[in-house]
């Protein structure tokens, strides 16, 4: 009974102090990070590059899932506003949920996975490899070489292919109005209209350059933290992953609170 | 110019790894650390250039001491030092070229020609010539290896630190790399501090060998004073003699050649 | 490689900054001119809301741009940007009202003098214009709700005392009201068939109200035998009968309604006065005798008996202007 009792109390304590040692360390990397920020030389000439690896190549995957969020919004909407509704509402509906919510967030969960995992895994092996040991010997400073370019390529890239899942998954919802929907253009445009503020889009743009930020801050994170070889890899693939798929919502939380 | 350890300890978790281990390696010397696999000889090595962190005990190089020094320092004492890793550890997204490159593009005032120059010559003192454009993937492991040394000393260090050069190469290969470490001590003045526990090359390269046993330097002299010693498990390690090695009843975690059952 | 690379990158940063920028002006409705602002005052803005639509003679010209308290704190000033060339009325006044029985207000710019019922709020300064609310049906119906309610509760502690002036008196007043749901009903029945898109609904609740004042009608009837026989109790029935009908009766008409904005405007106040009345009587000193006694009770349901005749009067000589907002 009392060893139950101090068993559980021991695995609280562990998991706190482990927790808390995980938080120092993720605060330590981002102030390191950012003091990494100086060595303009080190991480400027990686940035087009990994705009390439983080953006660029994300494209297709973001337009994908808009499209058929699109689809499956206009769909869903037109089948939930029934009666005295006005049917212009599903492009009130398409387009609100997909500029504030939808656009950035799924774009963002699967760029998690996408981009996220891959940094994870490539620094991880890296990591394990003792590649980064090799960088510091050659006197280059990890966290400017390699994590302040991935960080700045999300920061400024995640919002741009956002914005561009957001223009598809409206086309696409407006094509599904007028094919399968019979609504007329002026009608899913009038709705489009209706409630739309400028402010929205800044709303997504401020989203997504954070969710950017966490997506390849966890997976530089994870992937530093890596050990114990090929599995511990794939662990901190998957670690990258859940947390940072649990941050982008945490976020899109706090966002909706404090700009809403 | 020269390296000095004193009283090292470091444990990793519960496991004591270095015990209190001090050595000396006065300026353009080249020292040898011999020890068995598993024993703590990267562990020492990494100590010198500061990626890790003594539990206690002093690391002084070139007058300063490593493990007080904040990142700017320890950058500006690692230009001066090259590592050969154990395993090469190439930038595997790099060519071969660009990997012995990475240490000259942080040297001001060298432009893309020069970079070129040298990373071919360096290419060449450890015989891959010509291998410049390929991927580390594409190579075998000593080719990796020696492609990790050419990275080391294309930016010239005044330190040089070996994390077993030499393993798993053919006596030929091995001959040329022991050469090459000699030929960095006698032309350019190195520091070298060379992990290996290969016997042959020790003799050949070492101003003075040391073996690690148990976390502390178990003897230390010329290879002279070596091959000369009594010390039995010195002599068990030279001839490779597990009986001698382990007579007086250490063990190694995970070996089971218990030396008493055999000299009983 | 290198170049393709930067190209690519370029392209794809390039395409995401015209979507978002060429989506916002386009979802905006195009570039804003440059507005030409407008003030209003009016006691209270009802649901107004900044980026309300204006309107003049049913023309979007421009939104809402703020909604204030004015400094004073007497009066709610409306800030309007209108497109620039657009020429008002001199007496141009600014009526606020929902846009459709769904709900999004509007501010519509209008002639003063084509439409004197509504209180417009003439603000002491230069430039701002009067502009007046209408009530919303939600307080219509709550209000018609409580004051039946009210008739209700009084009916039934009618036994308390009653004297034969009294009744007679109440007797005159559920006369004129059962008289005005007549009329009421008639004229609904005729507008019903003037204009044509007035939905279903309209009829039915004419139909109701006409059933509504038939009932009212034989009430009455009867508490006139009453009266000669001093059958009280069972006249306090038919009273009580009488005021539930006459409550389903404003809830049909305020159902029904729907766009005779004005009408409810004047029904509003009507009903407000019928209130106070009646809370004054429930209240009062606490003896319903008393009160029920006293002669304002029925005086006051006369007068608002004879402002709701006036309406339906005016109703029935300018149809148009009552029913022209008919936006169903
Ligand atoms: N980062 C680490 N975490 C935990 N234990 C470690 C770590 N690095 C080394 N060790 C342990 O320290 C001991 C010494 O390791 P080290 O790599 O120095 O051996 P070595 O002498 O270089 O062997 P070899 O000749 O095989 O390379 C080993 O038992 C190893 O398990
Ligand atoms: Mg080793």
């Amino acid at each position: 009974m009392t060893n139950w009792l101090l068993g559980a109390f021991a695995f609280v304590g562990n998991r706190t102090v482990s927790g808390l040692q995980g938080m120092g360390r993720a605060w330590g990397l981002f102030l390191g990070a950012t003091a990494s920020i100086r060595n303009v030389d080190v991480w400027l000439p990686h940035l087009l590059p990994q705009m390439a690896r983080v953006g660029v190549a994300s494209v297709p995957i973001a337009l994908f899932i808009a499209t058929f969020t699109g689809i499956v919004m206009s769909l869903q909407a037109s089948y939930t506003l029934t009666g005295a509704i006005p049917v212009y509402f599903v492009g009130t509906l398409v387009g609100k949920t997909m500029i504030l919510e939808l656009g950035p967030v799924l774009t963002a969960l699967t760029l998690a996975g996408r981009v996220g995992a891959n940094i994870s895994a490539e620094l991880g092996t890296m990591r394990v490899t003792e590649q980064v040991d090799a960088l510091e010997t050659l006197a280059y400073d990890p966290l400017a070489y390699l994590v302040v370019p991935r960080v700045f390529a999300a920061v400024f890239m995640f919002p741009i292919v956002v914005l561009l899942a957001i223009g598809i998954g409206i086309a696409s919802g407006w094509f599904t109005a007028l094919q399968l929907l019979d609504m007329s253009s002026p009608e899913f445009v009038k709705g489009l209209r209706l409630f739309f503020e400028p402010w929205d889009v800044w709303f997504a743009v401020i989203k997504s350059v954070s969710f950017g930020a966490v997506v390849t801050g966890v997976g530089c994170y994870f992937g530093l933290q890596t050990e114990r070889g090929a599995e511990g890899v794939g662990r901190s693939a998957t670690r990258t992953v859940v947390v940072a798929s649990m941050l982008i919502l945490c976020l899109d939380a706090f966002w909706a609170t404090v700009l809403l | 110019m020269s390296i000095y350890l004193t009283e090292v300890r470091k444990a990793f978790g519960p496991k004591e790894v270095l015990k209190g281990f001090s050595m000396s390696i006065e300026d353009g010397e080249t020292a040898a650390i011999v020890g068995p696999s598993g024993i703590g000889k990267s562990v020492l090595l990494k100590h010198v250039v500061g990626l890790l962190r003594p539990d206690a005990g002093s690391v002084v190089v070139d007058g300063v001491s490593v493990p007080e020094l904040d990142r700017k320092g320890l950058h500006r004492l690692r230009r001066r030092i090259g590592y050969v890793f154990q395993f090469a550890a190439l930038f595997d997204s790099m060519s071969i070229a660009e990997n012995v490159g990475m240490g000259l593009r942080r040297i001001p005032g060298w432009d893309r020609r020069r970079i070129e120059d040298r990373v071919e010559d360096c290419l060449s003192l450890v015989e891959l010539a010509g291998m410049g454009d390929r991927y580390p993937a594409e190579l075998s492991g000593g080719q990796r290896k020696r492609a990790g040394l050419a990275r080391a000393i294309a930016p010239e260090p005044k330190f040089l630190l070996y994390d077993e050069p030499t393993t798993g190469l053919d006596p030929v290969t091995t001959s040329a790399i022991d050469r090459l470490i000699l030929r960095m001590r006698d032309e350019l003045g190195v520091t070298g501090l060379v992990v290996t526990h290969d016997m042959t090359s020790a003799f050949r390269v070492a101003d003075r060998i040391t073996l690690l046993h148990d976390g502390r330097a178990r003897f230390s002299g010329t290879p002279a004073e070596v091959k000369a010693a009594s010390d039995p498990v010195l002599k068990g390690f030279v001839e490779g003699d597990p009986d001698l090695y382990y007579r007086d009843g250490w063990r190694r975690e995970g070996m089971h050649a218990g030396g008493q059952d055999h000299g009983a | 490689m290198e170049r393709r690379r930067e190209a690519l990158v370029g392209l794809v940063v390039m395409l995401g900054v015209a979507v978002g920028v060429v989506g916002t002006i386009w979802l905006q409705g195009g570039l804003r001119r440059d507005m030409r602002e407008l003030r209003a005052a009016s006691q209270n803005v009802g649901q107004l809301v900044a980026g309300a639509a204006v309107r003049f003679r049913g023309v979007s010209v421009g939104h809402v741009d703020a909604v204030n308290v004015a400094p004073d704190g007497e009066a709610v000033l409306v800030h309007l940007s209108v497109e620039p060339d657009l020429v008002l009325p001199a007496d141009a006044a600014v009526l606020l009202a929902p846009e459709s029985m769904f709900g999004d207000w509007q501010a519509e710019i209008l002639s003063r003098a084509d439409f004197e019922l509504f209180s417009f709020l003439d603000y002491p300064e230069e430039g701002v214009l009067p502009a007046a609310a209408l009530p919303d049906f939600s307080r219509l119906t709550a209000t018609a709700d409580q004051i039946a309610r009210r008739l209700t509760t009084i009916s039934e502690r009618f036994e308390v005392a009653f004297t034969e002036e009294t009744a007679l008196n109440l007797k005159n007043a559920i006369d004129n009201i059962g008289a005005v749901s007549d009329g009421l009903s008639e004229i609904i029945t005729q507008q019903a068939a003037r204009f044509e898109d007035l939905s279903e609904g309209v009829n039915a609740s004419a139909a109701e109200l006409g059933a509504a004042a038939r009932q009212a009608r034989l009430s009455f009837e009867r508490v006139d035998s009453i009266i000669a026989n001093t059958q009280v109790e069972g006249m306090l029935g038919d009273a009580g009968a009488t005021m539930s009908n006459l409550r389903e009766l404003t809830e049909s008409m305020n159902a029904s309604l729907g766009d005779l904005r004005s009408a409810a405007q004047r029904a509003d106040t009507t009903f407000a006065r019928l209130d106070e009345l009646l809370a004054a009587a429930e209240s009062g000193d606490g003896s319903l005798g008393r009160l029920l006694g006293d002669p304002t009770l029925a005086e006051g349901a006369t007068e608002a008996v004879q402002e709701l005749r006036a309406l339906l009067a005016d109703i029935q000589e300018n149809p148009r202007r009552y029913l022209s907002f008919s936006i169903f």
